[in-house]
């Protein structure tokens, strides 16, 4: 159910190539194409095209490249055909980065390649040389465009001044410090600086530049002015050297990111000594006197130096938390540490300082400790044995000073000789409590003792009555037990 | 009988394992980037936020529905450097699109001044994520001087034309109200929702080491 169209300035076409540009259409819609032969009436069957968006398509042309040479450097104005009012770029009027391959064009070419914007300059060329380069256009992440053709120009007689090179920004405090390399004395030098973005938006903006304050005629290689000049952002900085009558050209244009440039301050680091014989260290982030918390800028990590107070010899190690223990230390002594912050990307290399060193104690000694437990341990393990023996020993005296009235075990045993037909011979009757009275023996031989002291008197009553007690009170083979020593009694 | 697809899915986790630790490796480099980019986006979305306190009433009628991309990256777990690819077409698209918008009043055009620094930061670190994974890849394998790479895979070209539809289909709306205040009022509210989306979806994938 396709509509098919015909695609205009390619009807009737005799070659084997044809232009639709006049075509309107959305190009990143996707279509379908497809293709026949004509010859007079007959045709031929139709060639279709997998559908496709003409931007997938679409090559970047070779851009137009405009060069100019001044002192050491060539000044480059580069355009894209078509690509102001184009319908196929029509989304990126400031997409465009471009890449540049430069070389001398002695036989020794070696190549250069840069990334630039469109109006920008290479630097660092010798004088009096022929250049030639090639400039290509791009689309991130994936486009690239077709190379312009070779353009080639000479550089002129260096310049009697010459522009200052290797700038760099450093940051101390809540100033930054902006330095320069210069060969020559007796100059005086101004610093601009432009926001990185106008680079990327089609036009000149050579007239946006402004002043950096305290960095105009300044005699020495540097110049110092407020972090809060830069609030965040990407900015590019040039200076200038002038000596009254002649000025040299613009330095290179350092781009700058004013996030990326304060300094670190050191942490605030506190200790604690716990229980089995550690340490515990707490890094926090240090107080700001103004109310932006600078360091969050980064992910950082600590570098911590740990060495006991006595010794020199440090350890140090990087750690992420900002909360852990050194263990497995010497009990009672005295352990220090600092510590400062690194951004986590070795390739920065920066730091803050070191914080405030913190000393702190370690508890006493975990061995000792273990031998305290192992002590109280045994201690109540003991208990019960002292216990038993003492009993044990109570047993032995009151047995051989107080004999007790029990009989022998033997007799036990014969009472309790063969319970398993009392059992059969007993389990029919009911289970009833059996009383009598019983003429105690016991009472025989405490009244022949009664010459003892009344506590023994009293030792044995209560031994009696046990007694009494166990026989009237035991279960029914205890008492069918007894009723055999009676009958036997009787029998005899 | 059921052997096959267990051997097969036995060589697939090895075989993502080994995948995600390429991407690891290769995303070394970046994670500073990373942080930075998550931080600035998150930075350029108050910033977008904070320019008017409400929506002009009689812009209503004008709204448009801009049919926002859901679906970019068509894995669960996209690879970084397409998510940082992302970030740099959204990026650059809006870049261009407050780019071309002046105002009268100062502080508007003040306002569209710190928008527009904030995005370069954006597009910058998300540049240079970029080519230094490009570089990498350079040293592996030779790529054409001249053309496009017809061996690129599909996928990423994929995201990066649903989003330009998006902001081709914002870019016609805005010649086609004539840049009006309604318009812009429009856009902002759009961008901002296209950040947010965006930012919530991928950004905690950027984190992940």
């Amino acid at each position: 159910n396709d509509t098919w169209l015909k695609l205009p300035g390619c009807q009737s076409v005799a070659n084997t190539t044809c232009d639709f540009s006049s075509l309107k259409l959305n190009v990143y819609d996707k279509v379908k194409l497809r293709i026949r032969a004509e010859e007079g009436n007959n045709t031929s069957p139709w060639h279709n095209i997998d559908s496709f968006t003409l931007f997938e398509k679409a090559q970047i042309g070779p851009p137009k490249v405009h060069l100019e040479a001044e002192d050491k450097t060539i000044i480059i104005n580069i355009s894209l055909p078509g690509a102001r009012d184009s319908v196929m770029w029509a989304l990126d009027s400031s997409s465009f980065t471009y890449s540049l391959d430069i070389w001398k064009n002695s036989s020794s070419g070696e190549r250069r390649t840069e990334t630039v914007y469109s109006r920008d300059k290479i630097y660092n060329l010798s004088p009096e040389t022929t250049y030639c380069l090639k400039v290509k256009a791009r689309l991130l992440p994936r486009k690239n465009g077709i190379y312009s053709p070779v353009y080639c120009i000479k550089t002129p007689v260096a310049n009697k001044l010459p522009p200052p090179e290797n700038i760099r920004l450093d940051s101390k405090n809540n100033i930054f410090v902006l330095r320069w390399d210069y060969p020559y004395a007796n100059v005086t030098f101004q610093a601009q600086w432009l926001y990185a973005y106008l680079k990327k938006i089609p036009g000149d903006s050579s007239g946006k530049w402004k002043q950096i304050p305290g960095c105009k005629n300044v005699h020495t290689t540097q110049c110092v002015f407020l972090q809060n000049t830069f609030r965040k952002g990407i900015y590019l900085i040039r200076v200038q050297a002038s000596d009254g009558n002649t000025t040299s050209v613009w330095s290179k244009e350092e781009k700058f990111d004013a996030q990326l440039q304060i300094t670190l301050l050191p942490p605030v680091i506190t200790m604690k000594s716990t229980n089995d014989v550690s340490l515990r260290v707490y890094i926090s982030a240090p107080e700001e006197s103004e109310n932006k918390p600078v360091n969050q800028n980064f992910p950082l990590i600590y570098e911590i130096v740990f060495w006991e107070n006595t010794s020199n010899a440090e350890r140090k190690i990087r750690e992420k938390k900002t909360d852990f223990t050194f263990s497995k230390l010497k009990p009672l002594t005295e352990y220090c540490v600092k510590a400062r912050a690194l951004i986590e990307d070795d390739k920065w290399n920066k730091s803050s300082g070191f914080s405030d060193t913190v000393c702190e104690k370690t508890k006493p000694g975990n061995t000792s400790r273990t031998w305290l437990i192992a002590g109280i341990c045994a201690a109540i393990f003991s208990i019960p044995v002292v216990i038993y023996v003492v009993k044990l020993l109570l047993r032995c005296i009151s047995y051989v000073f107080f004999p007790s009235s029990k009989p022998p075990s033997t007799i036990d045993e014969y009472f309790s000789e063969p319970p398993l037909w009392n059992l059969l011979l007993l389990t029919s009757e009911e289970q009833t409590e059996r009383c009598f009275i019983i003429e105690n023996t016991n009472t025989i031989s405490a009244v022949e003792e009664t010459n003892q002291t009344d506590e023994d008197h009293k030792k044995y009553s209560s031994q009696t009555s046990q007694d009494s007690g166990n026989y009237s009170n035991e279960d029914e083979s205890g008492g069918s037990k007894f009723s055999e020593e009676l009958l036997q009694q009787e029998s005899e | 009988m059921s052997t096959k697809p267990d051997v097969i899915r036995k060589c697939l986790w090895p075989a993502c394992l080994v995948g995600l630790l390429i991407t690891g490796v290769l995303s070394l480099d970046c994670n500073l980037l990373h942080f930075h980019l998550r931080k600035v986006t998150w930075q350029n979305l108050r910033l977008l936020s904070s320019m008017s306190n409400s929506f002009p009433v009689e812009c209503l009628r004008e709204i448009k529905a801009f049919e926002l991309p859901q679906e970019i990256l068509s894995h669960t777990q996209p690879v970084k450097r397409y998510i940082v690819e992302a970030f740099y077409e959204m990026s650059i698209q809006a870049f261009n699109i407050f780019s071309q918008y002046t105002f009268k009043s100062t502080w508007e055009n003040d306002y569209l001044k710190q928008i527009q620094i904030g995005l370069d930061q954006q597009l910058q670190y998300a540049e240079r994520c970029l080519e230094e994974e490009e570089k990498e890849e350079d040293d592996s394998k030779e790529m054409e001087e001249d053309g496009i790479n017809h061996s690129e895979a599909t996928v990423p070209q994929l995201s990066n034309l649903e989003l330009r539809r998006y902001f081709n289909r914002i870019d016609n709306f805005l010649k086609e109200k004539k840049y009006s205040h309604c318009a812009w009022e429009i856009i902002r509210v759009e961008i901002r929702r296209c950040f947010y989306y965006y930012f919530q979806k991928f950004a905690p994938l950027l984190r992940k080491k």
